[in-house]
C-alpha cells in the first residue's frame, strides 16, 4: 500500500493534529477540509442534541418541558423494555441469517456470472434493478405477493401443486412475519452483494489461479484457498455496509406487517421510529439512537480490525 | 468458443435466469399492476395478467399528473443529481487526502463513517431545527444536505479504496513536473479513478433517490420528492395501488439508465478500489 | 460515440415518457345542492393566501370543488398534501419547531388533546358567536353529538371542526340471513331464528354456522371456495377498535377518574377472549386483515358478516368493485347483554376534523375556511363519490336526497337509517395528550392475544402495566386533569353513568 507519510522526528503542529508530515500539511488539511465541515456542521448539532436529551425525559405530546432524567433512559431500555430487546433480537437476525444469505447468495450469482463472457453486462443489469426500487414502493408489491387470501404467492404455490401444499400465510403468521421482511430484504440488496463480488472477482489475478491450476487445484480447491481469501477485504466492507443499514429497516416494516402479529416482526429502527415519530418521547428516543450507534460502532470496529489483519496476512 | 465451455455458459445461464425469476418477479408483478384496475389488486384468484383493454396509460397518466408525479420526478432528480454531486466532489477531494497522507489517522477515517450509523430518526428532528433557523426548509437544500450526510461517508470509504489502489508514482511524475498537488489530483488522479467515481456516483444518487424519511420532514409543497408522492398515494381507505405501482416502473427508469450507460465503469471500477494489492 | 448515442436515445425515451403525461387534468366537482344556508365570509381586501394541510388524495378535493367560492372571499387557497399515515409525525414536527407553515390543519381527532392542550390550535369560540350568524356559525349544534363533544372540543373550548365521520358498521349478507333453508338449519342448531347478531355471543354463533369448507353447500349453491361467517380488522394499527367494540359495550371504560386502567376488567378480558374465539371462523390470514382485505372478503362474497367503516356500504352497492349488491345489510355493530338491555357500541377511529393553528397571521380568513368546508359545503362533499367523507351531521342524515344520486334513493335511505343508528352508539378512542402511545400499547397487547402468543388476561394485565408506566412517565397529575375533563364529555354523551 502506497502512502507518502513516512517518518519523520520533527514533530510539527500538523504531525501531531493531523498526523500528516509536515510538507504535506496544506494539501492534506485543505481536501480533507470540505467534507470535514460539512460533515461536522450537519452531525454536530444533532449528535449533541441528542446526547443531551437522552439524559432528559422530553415527552412532546404532552409538553415541551424537559426534566432531567440521569440514566433513567438507558437503564430503561436495556432493563426493562423487553419490546426494545425484542426489536434487538430481531434486527440481529435480520442481520446475521439476512446478510449471509444474501452473501451467499450474491457470491454465488456473481461466480456463475463471471463465467458468462460477453452477456454479463446483461446479467448485472438485470440483476441490478431491485436496488433501483425504493423500498416504499417495493413493500407495497410485497404486500400482496405475501397475501395468503388475495396474493399471486400463495395462489401459485397452491396452483401448482394441485392444492397438496398449504402454504403459510406468510405476514399473518409470528413464525413468518420476521422471514417476509428478510425475504424482501434478500431480495432488494443480494444484487448489491452481486456487484461488489463480481468486481472482486474480475480483479484476481489470473497468474495466481493459473498457479494455483497448475499445482492440480480443483475448482473447489481454488475457490475456497485462494478466491475466497483475496476477497475476503471487499466481503467484510460489503458486510459492514448491509449491516449497518440492517439497523435502518423500518419502510419495510411498516408497509409488510406493522411489527405484527403481535410483535413479532419489530426492528429496532421501527420501534425507534415509532418512540421518535409516533409518541414523540423524545428523551427515550435519544436513549435509543446511541445504544443502537454503540453497538453498531462496536460491531464495525470488529469487521474493521478483521480487515486489517487480513490486509496483514495477505502482503 | 470450445463446446465445453457453450455447455457450461449454458448451465450457468438457465440458473441464473431461473434466480432472476425471483429478482424480477416482484418487477414484474408491479408492472403488471400498474395495468389493473382497483378491483383487481384484491381479486381471488389473483389477476395475474389485466385484461388487454387495460394495457393503456391511464395509471401512468394519474400519476403523472393529477397525483403530481411530474414534479416528483423532477424534484427528486434535482436532489439526487445534485447530492450525488456534491457527496462524490467533496468526497472524492476527502478521500484523496485520508488516502494519501493519512489524515488524522484511522480515527479521523472511522469518525466519518460513523456519521453515517447514527439512527436517522434521532438526528430528524435537530436537523429540521437547523434548517428552519436557515430558512432551508421546503427548499432543495434541506435535502441535498441531509443526504450528503449519509451519502458523503460512503463516497469518502469507497474512493479511498479506489487511490490506495494508485501507485503514488504516477502522481509524483506529476509533481516532479511542476504540477500543483491540486493540479496532480485533477489531472493524473482523477481520470484514473473514473470508474470510482462512476459507482460512488451510482450508489448515492440511487440511495437519495430511494430515501423516504428526510424527504417527508424537510419538504412541504415547493419540494415534493418521488417517494412522498408515491406513499401519498395510500390514503387511509383509498390506496391507489395501480399508480403506486405505475410511479414506481416511472421511478426505476432513471436509476435503469444509469446502470446501462455506467456499466462498464462499475464493474471496472469497484474491482480497483476493492483489493488493496 | 457509441455509448453516448445510446445514452441520448434512452434518455430522449424517458424525455418523451414524461412528456407524455403533460395533459391538462379536468377538475370534478359535485353540484351544489342549495340545502345548507350559508352566508360568505365578507372579501377580503387585499385578498389573502390560506395554506391548508391534510392527508393527500381526494379528501383534500373539497378545497378545488369550492375554488370560485373561497376566491369570492379573497381567499387563495395552497394545500400542502401530507401521506395519510405520517400526517401526525409532520404536523407535530411543524408544530414543535413553531414554523407557522401552516394556516388550516387536517387531522385525525385522537391527537386533538395533544394540539389542543399544547397550544397548538386557536380556540375557536370567538369566531363561532360573532354576528351575523350565517357568516360565523358553523352550526356544531348540528353536528352529531359523539363528534361534536369528543372530537372536537378540549377543556370545554371548541378547538376543531369534524369534516369526516368516521365510524365502524355492522354489514351483512341479507340473501343469506333471509335464505329459508339456511334459516331452518339455524333454527334446528341453534334452538332461535337466524337474525343478524344482536349480542357478540350471536355473532360468535353466527360465525360459526356460516363457515363452511369448500364442497359444502351454502344457501343452495356448492361453494368453490372457502366461506367464511366473518372476518375482523386483525392486523397491527386498529386492531384495538375492534376489540373496543366488544369492551366498550361490556362497559369498558379506559381509565377510572384516578386514572387506573380498567382495560383489564373481567368484562374486558371476555370480550378480548370474545374476539380471539371469532378469529377461527375467519380466514387464515386473518392477521394481516387490515381494511382492504377486510373489505373485499366481504365484497367479494366470501364471508358473511364484517364490521366495517361506513363507506363500505357505498363500495358494496357498487357494480364495479362487488359481487354482492342488493344483498348487503346494514346494521348495529353488536352489543353486550347488561342488566336485561343489549348496550351497543360503536368504536369511531379515524375521523377528520379541521382547525386553525395557533401561529397563523390570518386566523379569520383561516376560520372562513375551515367553516367553510365543515358546514357550507359539507353535505355537498359527504354524498359524493369524488371524496371518502362521510355524513356527520343531523343534516346529512335527513337529506336522503343528496345520496340518492349516488346509491338510490332506496339504498341511500337503508344507508343513512343504519348510521344514524351507528352514530348514537359512537364510543371514542383515547384522545388525550398521549394518546398514541396508549393506543398503540393496547393494539399491541391485544394482537398479541389474537396471534395466541398470551392469553386475553395476561395482554391485558400487560396493557394496564403499560398504561400505568405511560402516566407515569407523562405525568400522572396532569394526566388525571385531562382525563377527567374527558371524562365529562362522556358523561354528557351517556356513555358513563
Amino acid at each position: 500500500m502506497k502512502n507518502v507519510a513516512t517518518q519523520s522526528t520533527s514533530r510539527h503542529w500538523s504531525q501531531r493534529l493531523l498526523g500528516v508530515e509536515r510538507r504535506n500539511w496544506r494539501p492534506a488539511l485543505l481536501f480533507v477540509l470540505p467534507a470535514f465541515v460539512l460533515l461536522l456542521s450537519i452531525t454536530i448539532y444533532p449528535l449533541v442534541r441528542t446526547l443531551a436529551l437522552s439524559f432528559v425525559t422530553l415527552e412532546l405530546s404532552v409538553s415541551p418541558v424537559e426534566r432531567f432524567n440521569g440514566l433513567g433512559n438507558f437503564t430503561k431500555a436495556l432493563t426493562a423494555d423487553p419490546r426494545f430487546g425484542n426489536a434487538m433480537l430481531n434486527t440481529a437476525i435480520l442481520a446475521v441469517i439476512g446478510v449471509t444469505i444474501q452473501v451467499v447468495l450474491g457470491m454465488a450469482l456473481a461466480l456463475m456470472a463471471s463465467e458468462m463472457g460477453r452477456t454479463r453486462a446483461v446479467w448485472v443489469t438485470l440483476f441490478m434493478i431491485p436496488i433501483m426500487i425504493a423500498p416504499v414502493v417495493s413493500g407495497f408489491q410485497f404486500r400482496v405477493i405475501f397475501n395468503d387470501t388475495f396474493g399471486p404467492l400463495n395462489y401459485l404455490i397452491r396452483e401448482v401443486s394441485n392444492g397438496t401444499i398449504r402454504p403459510p400465510p406468510w405476514t399473518a403468521s409470528t413464525s413468518t412475519s420476521l422471514l417476509t421482511i428478510m425475504i424482501t430484504d434478500i431480495w432488494q440488496w443480494t444484487p448489491f452483494m452481486l456487484l461488489l463480488l463480481l468486481a472482486g472477482l474480475d480483479s484476481l489475478s489470473q497468474e495466481v489461479i493459473e498457479a494455483a491450476r497448475v499445482d492440480g487445484a480443483n475448482y473447489w480447491q481454488q475457490l475456497i484457498r485462494i478466491k475466497i481469501p483475496i476477497l475476503l477485504p471487499i466481503l467484510i466492507i460489503g458486510i459492514l455496509i448491509r449491516m449497518m443499514d440492517t439497523f435502518k429497516t423500518f419502510d419495510l416494516v411498516v408497509l409488510l406487517t406493522e411489527g405484527g402479529p403481535g410483535s413479532s416482526s419489530e426492528t429496532v429502527a421501527y420501534y425507534t421510529y415509532v418512540n421518535g415519530f409516533k409518541f414523540f418521547s423524545m428523551g427515550y428516543t435519544a436513549a435509543l439512537a446511541f445504544i443502537q450507534l454503540v453497538v453498531i460502532v462496536v460491531v464495525s470496529r470488529g469487521f474493521l480490525s478483521l480487515q486489517q489483519r487480513q490486509r496483514g496476512d495477505l502482503r | 468458443m470450445n463446446t465445453n465451455k457453450l455447455i457450461l455458459r449454458l448451465g450457468l445461464g438457465a440458473i441464473l435466469s431461473l434466480a432472476l425469476v425471483f429478482f424480477l418477479f416482484p418487477v414484474l408483478w408491479m408492472f403488471l399492476t400498474s395495468f389493473k384496475t382497483q378491483d383487481q389488486i384484491f381479486a381471488s384468484p389473483p389477476v395475474l395478467i389485466p385484461p388487454q383493454d387495460q394495457w393503456n396509460l391511464v395509471n401512468y397518466l394519474g400519476a403523472l399528473n393529477e397525483s403530481g408525479g411530474l414534479q416528483a420526478v423532477r424534484d427528486s432528480l434535482i436532489v439526487a443529481a445534485a447530492t450525488a454531486l456534491v457527496s462524490v466532489g467533496v468526497g472524492a477531494l476527502a478521500a484523496y487526502s485520508l488516502a494519501r497522507y493519512r489524515t488524522g489517522g484511522q480515527q479521523f477515517a472511522f469518525w466519518i463513517l460513523s456519521t453515517r450509523m447514527f439512527p436517522p430518526v434521532a438526528s430528524a428532528i435537530p436537523l429540521f431545527l437547523i434548517f428552519r433557523e436557515l430558512k432551508l426548509l421546503d427548499t432543495y437544500w434541506a435535502l441535498i444536505l441531509a443526504n450528503t450526510i449519509f451519502n458523503l461517508p460512503f463516497a469518502i470509504w469507497l474512493l479511498k479504496g479506489f487511490i490506495e489502489e494508485l501507485p503514488y508514482e504516477l502522481e509524483e511524475s506529476a509533481l516532479i513536473d511542476g504540477a500543483s498537488t491540486f493540479g496532480a489530483f485533477w489531472r493524473v488522479t482523477l481520470p484514473l479513478i473514473r470508474p470510482g467515481i462512476v459507482t460512488a456516483l451510482l450508489f448515492t444518487f440511487v440511495f437519495t433517490w430511494n430515501e423516504f424519511m428526510f424527504a417527508l420532514l424537510m419538504t412541504r409543497r415547493n419540494v415534493r420528492p418521488l417517494t412522498v408522492m408515491i406513499q401519498s398515494l395510500a390514503g387511509g381507505h383509498e390506496i391507489l395501488w395501480a399508480q403506486i405501482a405505475a410511479a414506481g416502473v416511472i421511478a426505476i427508469i432513471p436509476g435503469i439508465l444509469l446502470v446501462i450507460f455506467l456499466q462498464r465503469h462499475i464493474v471496472r471500477g469497484l474491482t480497483m478500489g476493492a483489493l488493496k494489492n | 460515440m457509441h455509448t453516448s448515442r445510446r445514452w441520448f436515445v434512452l434518455l430522449s425515451i424517458f424525455v418523451v415518457i414524461i412528456a407524455a403525461g403533460v395533459v391538462i387534468a379536468q377538475t370534478e366537482a359535485p353540484q351544489p345542492l342549495g340545502v345548507t344556508e350559508f352566508d360568505l365570509c365578507p372579501t377580503f381586501d387585499p385578498p389573502v393566501t390560506v395554506t391548508v394541510v391534510g392527508d393527500a388524495g381526494h379528501n383534500l378535493a373539497p378545497y378545488q370543488f369550492w375554488q370560485t367560492d373561497f376566491e369570492a372571499m379573497g381567499i387563495n387557497i395552497e394545500v400542502v398534501e401530507v401521506p395519510f399515515a405520517d400526517v401526525y409525525q409532520k404536523l407535530k414536527t411543524e408544530f414543535v419547531a413553531q414554523t407557522g407553515a401552516f394556516d388550516v390543519v387536517t387531522f385525525y381527532p385522537a391527537y386533538i388533546g395533544d394540539f389542543a392542550s399544547n397550544g397548538y390550535l386557536l380556540p375557536l369560540d370567538d369566531f363561532m358567536t360573532r354576528e351575523p350568524a350565517g357568516v360565523w356559525d358553523p352550526r356544531q349544534d348540528d353536528v352529531l353529538a359523539p363528534f361534536r363533544e369528543l372530537y372536537n372540543k378540549f377543556g370545554g373550548q371548541t378547538y376543531a371542526l369534524t369534516i369526516d365521520g368516521d365510524v365502524l358498521v355492522m354489514m351483512y349478507r341479507t340473501d343469506l340471513f333471509n335464505n329459508e333453508e339456511e334459516k331452518a338449519a339455524f333454527q334446528a342448531a341453534y334452538g332461535r331464528e337466524l337474525t343478524p347478531p344482536q349480542t357478540w355471543d350471536e355473532w360468535l354463533q353466527v360465525s360459526e354456522f356460516f363457515t363452511r369448507a369448500a364442497g359444502e353447500t351454502l344457501a343452495g349453491e356448492t361453494l368453490t371456495e372457502n366461506f367464511y361467517g366473518s372476518a375482523e380488522f386483525a392486523k397491527r394499527s386498529f386492531s384495538f377498535a375492534w376489540f373496543m367494540n366488544r369492551a366498550a359495550s361490556a362497559g369498558v371504560i379506559y381509565f377510572d377518574e384516578n386514572m387506573n386502567p380498567g382495560i383489564n376488567s373481567p368484562e374486558a378480558i371476555a370480550a378480548l377472549q370474545n374476539m380471539v374465539d371469532g378469529l377461527q371462523y375467519a380466514p387464515a390470514d386473518v392477521l394481516n386483515f387490515g381494511y382492504d382485505e377486510l373489505r373485499d372478503i366481504f365484497i367479494q362474497g366470501r364471508a358473511a358478516m364484517v364490521v366495517q367503516w361506513t363507506d363500505v356500504p357505498k363500495k358494496a352497492a357498487d357494480p364495479n368493485q362487488s359481487q354482492i349488491v342488493g344483498n348487503v345489510g346494514v346494521g348495529r355493530v353488536p352489543g353486550t347483554l347488561v342488566g336485561d338491555t343489549i348496550v351497543h357500541r360503536s368504536m369511531m377511529p379515524v375521523g377528520r376534523v379541521v382547525s386553525v393553528a395557533a401561529d397563523t397571521d390570518v386566523p379569520e380568513a383561516a376560520f372562513c375556511v375551515a367553516k367553510h368546508i365543515a358546514y357550507n359545503r359539507s353535505l355537498e362533499d359527504v354524498s359524493t363519490a369524488l371524496t371518502g367523507l362521510d355524513p356527520y351531521r343531523q343534516s346529512h342524515l335527513d337529506n336522503v336526497g343528496a345520496f340518492a344520486a349516488l346509491m338510490g334513493e332506496e339504498n341511500a335511505a337503508a344507508y343513512l337509517e343504519g348510521l344514524t343508528q351507528a352514530l348514537a352508539d359512537g364510543f371514542p378512542e383515547i384522545f388525550i395528550p398521549g394518546s398514541a402511545q396508549y393506543n398503540d400499547a393496547l393494539d399491541l397487547e391485544v394482537n398479541r392475544a389474537l396471534a395466541g402468543e398470551i392469553s386475553a388476561e395476561e395482554a391485558l394485565n400487560n396493557v394496564a402495566a403499560r398504561w400505568n408506566e405511560i402516566t407515569d412517565t407523562l405525568g400522572r397529575d396532569n394526566q388525571i386533569a385531562v382525563w377527567r375533563q374527558a371524562l365529562e364529555s362522556y358523561r354528557a354523551l351517556g356513555l358513563i353513568q
